[in-house]
């Protein structure tokens, strides 16, 4: 083990469920992804459930409107074109598409189930 | 667009394997992030029929659904978010695929129809890229989801809660005390907790190897590294640790391995010792040496971890320090006192009673429903025990089909062991018989019921038998609750405890430590070669007793491992870095002097591990047959170098058949596996020490060719692992019904099907078996058989130096046959060894089944009186292990030729005047015939073993001379040889009676101006050696082993009736002479060509040039002069003086 020590390691946080996790690359360009581009800039770490081989593993990036950083979790964010964090969404759920509302009010309402 | 599709669905077949492999060539290429042929890209192909299905599925329930015309952005005054207006479920994809391959098809696909009847045309490039990308959000979502799971169970451990405590004590604290019982998650999270806080170098150490393995994978896993980069572990073989490594999990031992390296363990900066409370002899001693530690690293932090067990103990030892108390994670247990009648206690001689057993089975499937799961684990103490009760269970299970039964003990092979870990079908529990394997080494989820005889065995050291002692007790308190808590780790749960609570109350609170109870050689040895001092002084946690450390001391005086003044000898501090037991270090150092290393070091290794022999498979008759050819009759020890030996060849031949081979003989492969292992090792320890040659440095030759394809395998080998390694623990199979009834019974057709599934598990193409990968990994096969070529098919002669190799390493643990054996059945023959009377072959040796061969043939006696038998042919056992169970047993035993092996390895030889009457080590009794032969045979005897030594101290580097040359090894070894196999003598052999050892020495005699007179003599005879009177046997201390003429018979020293005439036949010296005369005589006078002394050519050099190589300087105390004399001129001189005296 070598004595030295290495910058800090730099860690994703998600601002609305705190999920902490180390990334590796901030950007549109992970390492090793050839023809795949990131439609936006985000928390990326090498994929932990492939071992051996170089898969990446997005963590999260910026909600487009607030700039809160927020995981990919379904229970966070919400990608349309662009980032959007689950408050943000909530907020304008109006402008989304239908499709979408549904899903929404629908795991609300499962979530809603399973709680009580 | 409609029509499109009609005319390619002509050229274009999504399912057929040539249109797929054209958008291989586009999408999947060599240098793409998905490569054709790997498993992502199969996934990629099943995912893309699923899709397929899916779409068609959409788009016949009809257009329109994707019209986003509500998506109205009615007014409010809102920011607008810009967002597209039909709703496309591309739009949630946050990646995208382009390369100019793909865009060049999708652009210019219209100008190039040509393309189209051989191509995918742009229509299919673009529904390959749409699936591409969803099946990259998919897999995306796939691997997030299991991230966010796992931070979740993080965050639900009990211990997540003190997690910036923890950090906080251990920056302000230089030790600490984490205390949380099975479940807190402390060994997983705190390592992490302390690399995320900013520590680095962390040590973390486990009392088992296997635990050490599966927490680096754990903690790497969970940490996101990638394995085996950040986090490793590393035990006796094996290590994962590299430069980047920030976190390490290693063996207690190993550690205090790495302290005799590196006296401040400066490699690390926390410390975390696990488990604690398990109070293991490495863990305790371990702790002491931190302790002392402590002192010169004020910067070292360090953390014991414990289950809730005597804390205070581990706080107080450090100066109490801080303890962080963090509560388990246990689901309520419901305890159920049942003592079990005294009708069905189990008497001592008779089987245990399985009633109270079954009635518990039977109170279950009563009061919970087959549906509701849960298995059953019951704790017994013992191997015999858990059959008496599972063959009654079993009985119980076939006849209800709603169990099935699985033993659970150390000494069953692997594959066995690994089915607790099945899952019963539904509707049937398991019922695990285990030892207390399963109270803390082995962690069985899904158990729902515990029942708990109250009962453990335990191994202790009876320093007086110098005997090991396998015994049953009550357990402990804690180990009670420990068993209890094996019922509460998923659910809720139920103990039932087979004694009463008064019983509890009764338990001792917590076990007996192990340093209390085993024989503390190897601690001793290691505390010695570590400097710490005298053992009685250095504070332990928790003191051994004084007299296992005084006899832990003697032990290794008499091993040769430390000297008189208790500091360690050369081959003490070379022992001490061996990491085995003292007998097969020192075999492994005496085999490296002769020609015998490669058996010796698979001897050795072998009698490092658990017995590859299944006792399952001991009463299969076919298994029996298969050993047969395997069997030796000189000793177990010869057995198990046929055994290894002949698994090498098959190896060779056959690599993975090797694992039919051993099936057939009921072998467990595993064990073969960790010999050749450790035989490894013990070969590098060896060389690393210079006992050993380096191989040729030229990595075994071979053209370009042959190496690069050598290079090819192992990159295959890697991938194997690597695939293996991936793919492990992944599924659990479920068990059969009848799982349990073939089990013990019939295993050559039970593992050959558990074979059978195991490969079905593995798929297709993997037929190979990890052992063998990672054998071939590490072994060179050709190397290895080369090596093992040499101990085969060994020659009488060098059979006969083996076992004198293997006695002196085992010296004194040596049994004598009992002298009525021959009468007696083969199941009744009985041995003595000097501490302990009466013990018998274990069933598991070859003289179990062959004790014949240690019988005194008849022909060959003479019989001289009703008790004594005379014979040339009397033999000894050397053994490796005693230990008592219902019996004392010897396990492990080698037979030798009594007087040869007693004259050659003991401590302690005492004769009377004409050497006809021998002790040794004061309780066997050698009486030989004839005078004459009896001189002959002690003399040759004193000066093979003065030579012996001599080299050995020189093999090891502590005499000036350098080395040993390989002409002066081979004249020891045929002096050695010829003196075991053509010795014959006749004498008798007996074990001393008590009252005999009482008056057995004549005691110290009034200064007699001989015996002063005759003392410098000796020295010269034995350089080195202070012959003179034995101020407690009496008589005369020629050497440390040999004192002449002190047993209680014997005559005056020097009375002339002893005096003969006698010519020697070196130098023609003719003249009266006593018996030691005599020998001092023949011990100088070598042959004229032997006698050259050319191991130290610097003293011929230093002394007169007139000097004769023949001749000393020799200082006569009489004459008070200096005189250059030849050994035998010396004699002549000093027996001048003798005359003129009287
Ligand atoms: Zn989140
Ligand atoms: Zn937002």
């Amino acid at each position: 083990m070598e004595q030295t020590s290495e910058s800090p390691q730099k860690t994703f946080t998600c601002q609305l469920c705190g999920l902490c996790s180390p990334f590796t690359y901030y950007g549109q360009k992970p390492p090793n992804t050839r023809a795949i581009v990131l439609l936006e800039e985000c928390f990326v770490t090498k994929d932990p459930f492939s071992p051996d081989k170089e898969k990446f593993l997005v963590l999260g990036s910026t909600c487009s409107l607030c700039s809160k950083c927020v995981c990919v979790g379904s229970d966070c964010s919400l990608f349309y074109t662009k980032r959007f964090c689950m408050s943000c969404v909530n907020k304008h759920l109006d402008q989304f598409p239908r499709q979408i509302q549904a899903e929404l009010a629908k795991k609300k309402q499962s979530s809603k189930a399973a709680v009580s | 667009m409609d029509s499109d599709r009609r005319r390619d669905s002509r050229s274009w077949d999504w399912d057929s394997p040539q249109c797929r492999a054209r958008l291989d060539e586009i999408f999947f290429r060599e240098q793409d992030y998905i490569q054709a042929g790997s498993p992502e890209h199969k996934e990629f192909w099943a995912f893309f029929d699923r899709f397929q299905r899916f779409k068609t599925k959409r788009d016949m329930a009809g257009p329109g659904a994707s019209r986003g015309e509500d998506s109205g952005r009615t007014g409010s005054g809102k920011v607008d978010l810009g967002l597209p207006k039909d709703y496309d479920a591309r739009y949630r994809i946050n990646v995208s695929v382009c390369s100019r391959d793909i865009e060049e098809r999708l652009g210019k696909s219209e100008h190039r129809s040509r393309q189209r009847s051989s191509g995918p045309g742009s229509q299919e490039v673009s529904d390959c890229r749409l699936a591409l990308l969803h099946f990259l959000d998919f897999s995306q979502r796939q691997s997030f989801g299991k991230l966010a799971k796992l931070r979740r169970e993080q965050k639900n451990l009990p211990i997540f809660q003190y997690r910036d405590r923890l950090v906080e004590l251990v920056r302000r604290h230089p030790v600490v005390v984490v205390a949380g019982d099975t479940g807190c998650g402390k060994s997983t999270q705190v390592p992490q907790y302390l690399l995320s806080a900013g520590f680095t170098q962390v040590a973390c150490t486990q009392p088992r190897r296997i635990a050490c393995i599966s927490l680096a994978k754990r903690v790497s896993f969970e940490s996101l590294n990638q394995y085996g980069s950040k986090v490793g572990y590393q035990i006796r073989f094996e290590t994962t640790r590299t430069t980047a490594t920030k976190l390490l999990f290693l063996t207690e031992g190993l550690l205090l391995r790495q302290i005799q390296q590196d006296r401040t363990l400066a490699q690390y900066q926390v410390v975390i010792v696990d488990e604690v409370h398990e109070r293991h002899l490495h863990c305790d001693f371990l702790l002491g040496v931190l302790r002392s530690l402590l002192a010169d690293r004020p910067d070292l932090r360090l953390i014991l971890m414990s289950a809730t067990i005597n804390i205070k103990l581990f706080s107080n030892y450090f100066s109490s320090a801080p303890v962080l108390q963090v509560p388990g994670r246990l689901f309520p247990i419901q305890v159920i006192y049942q003592p079990i009648p005294p009708e069905e206690q189990p008497s001592r001689s008779e089987k245990m009673d399985p009633r109270p057993y079954l009635r518990i089975l039977q109170g279950i499937d009563q009061r919970y429903p087959p549906e509701e799961r849960g298995d059953l684990l019951l704790f017994l103490s013992g191997v015999a025990e858990i059959s008496t009760i599972q063959e009654a269970c079993q009985i119980y299970a076939t006849h209800t089909r709603r169990w099935i039964v699985l033993p659970l003990h150390s000494t069953l092979s692997l594959v066995q062991q690994d089915k607790v870990f099945d899952i019963a079908p539904p509707g049937v529990r398991k019922c695990i018989i285990s030892t207390n394997i399963a109270e803390t080494s082995v962690t069985i989820d899904g158990v729902r019921f515990v029942v708990d005889s109250g009962k453990v065995k335990e191994m202790s050291f009876d320093p007086k038998a110098k005997m090991q002692r396998l015994q049953e007790f009550w357990i402990s308190r804690a180990s009670s609750e420990q068993r209890k808590g094996r019922a509460g780790r998923t659910g809720p749960g139920v103990c039932y405890r087979l004694y009463a609570e008064s019983d509890y109350d009764a338990f001792a609170p917590y076990p007996v430590p192990e340093i209390h109870r085993v024989a503390l050689d190897s601690l001793i040895l290691q505390m010695k070669s570590m400097s710490l001092g005298d053992p009685l002084s250095f504070v332990f946690i928790d003191p051994p007793p004084t007299a296992s450390i005084q006899t832990a001391v003697t032990y290794l005086k008499d091993q040769g491992a430390l000297d008189n003044r208790s500091e360690l000898t050369s081959i003490g501090s070379l022992l001490a870095q061996l990491p085995v037991d003292v007998v097969i270090g020192k075999m492994l150092v005496l085999g490296s002097l002769f020609n015998l290393v490669e058996p010796v070091l698979t001897v050795a290794a072998a009698l490092s591990v658990q017995s590859p022999f299944l006792r399952s498979s001991q009463h299969n008759p076919d298994c029996a047959t298969a050993r047969q050819p395997l069997h030796s009759n000189q000793g177990d020890p010869f057995t198990l170098l046929n055994t290894f030996n002949a698994w090498v060849e098959v190896k060779g031949e056959r690599g993975g058949g090797s694992r039919k081979w051993c099936r057939r003989r009921g072998l467990e492969e595993q064990r073969l596996y960790e010999m050749v292992n450790l035989r490894r090792q013990f070969k590098d320890l060896l060389k690393s020490h210079s006992l050993l040659e380096s191989e040729d440095s030229a990595p075994s030759g071979g053209d370009r060719g042959q190496r690069r394809e050598r290079l090819t395998e192992r990159r295959k080998l890697h991938q194997l692992k690597r695939d293996h390694e991936q793919q492990e623990g992944s599924k659990r199979k479920v068990l059969r019904l009848e799982e349990g009834q073939d089990g013990e019974f019939s295993s050559g057709s039970d593992t050959e099907e558990t074979g059978r599934k195991k490969k079905d598990k593995e798929g297709s193409g993997q037929n190979m078996d990890i052992q063998e990968v990672k054998f071939k990994l590490r072994h060179n096969v050709s190397r290895l058989q080369e090596a093992v070529s040499i101990s085969q098919d060994l020659s009488s002669r060098q059979q006969a130096l083996l076992k004198l190799l293997l006695c002196r390493g085992l010296y004194p643990q040596l049994a004598l046959p009992d002298e009525h054996n021959t009468t007696r059945k083969d199941s009744e023959q009985v041995f003595h060894t000097k501490n302990k009377q009466g013990v018998v072959i274990h069933p598991t040796s070859v003289f179990a089944s062959d004790p014949e061969v240690l019988h005194v043939p008849e022909d060959d006696t003479g019989e001289m009186g009703p008790d004594r038998k005379d014979s040339s042919r009397h033999q000894l056992l050397a053994f490796v292990t005693l230990l008592e169970t219902n019996r004392p047993y010897l396990s492990n035993c080698v037979r030798v030729p009594a007087l040869q092996a007693l004259l050659l390895v003991a401590n302690s030889v005492d004769t009377n005047a004409d050497c006809t009457r021998l002790v040794v080590d004061g309780w066997l009794e050698l009486e030989l015939r004839e005078p004459e032969e009896a001189l002959k045979v002690l003399s040759t005897a004193l000066s093979l073993r003065a030579e012996w030594e001599r080299l050995l101290l020189a093999q090891l580097g502590q005499s000036s001379a350098q080395g040993v040359s390989r002409k002066v090894m081979e004249k020891l070894s045929e002096g050695l040889v010829r003196f075991l196999l053509y010795t014959e003598v006749t004498y008798s052999l007996r074990r001393l009676a008590a009252f005999q050892t009482q008056n057995l020495y004549v005691g110290p005699q009034p200064d007699s101006e001989l015996s002063r007179t005759e003392a410098p003599d000796l020295s010269l005879l034995f350089p080195g050696a202070e012959a003179k009177p034995d101020p407690i046997k009496g008589g005369l201390r020629v050497t440390s082993f040999f004192t002449y003429n002190c047993l209680a018979d014997s005559k005056d020293l020097y009375s002339e009736c002893l005096r003969t005439f006698w010519t020697c036949p070196n130098c023609g010296l003719y003249m009266p002479l006593t018996p030691l005369e005599r020998m001092h005589h023949e011990a100088s006078c070598r042959p004229a060509g032997e006698q050259q002394p050319d191991e130290e050519p610097e003293s011929v050099k230093s002394s007169s040039s007139s000097a004769s190589s023949l001749t000393r300087v020799y200082h006569c105390d009489v004459c008070n002069e200096d005189l250059n004399l030849t050994s035998t001129e010396i004699l002549k001189h000093k027996r001048q003086h003798m005359y003129t005296a009287k």
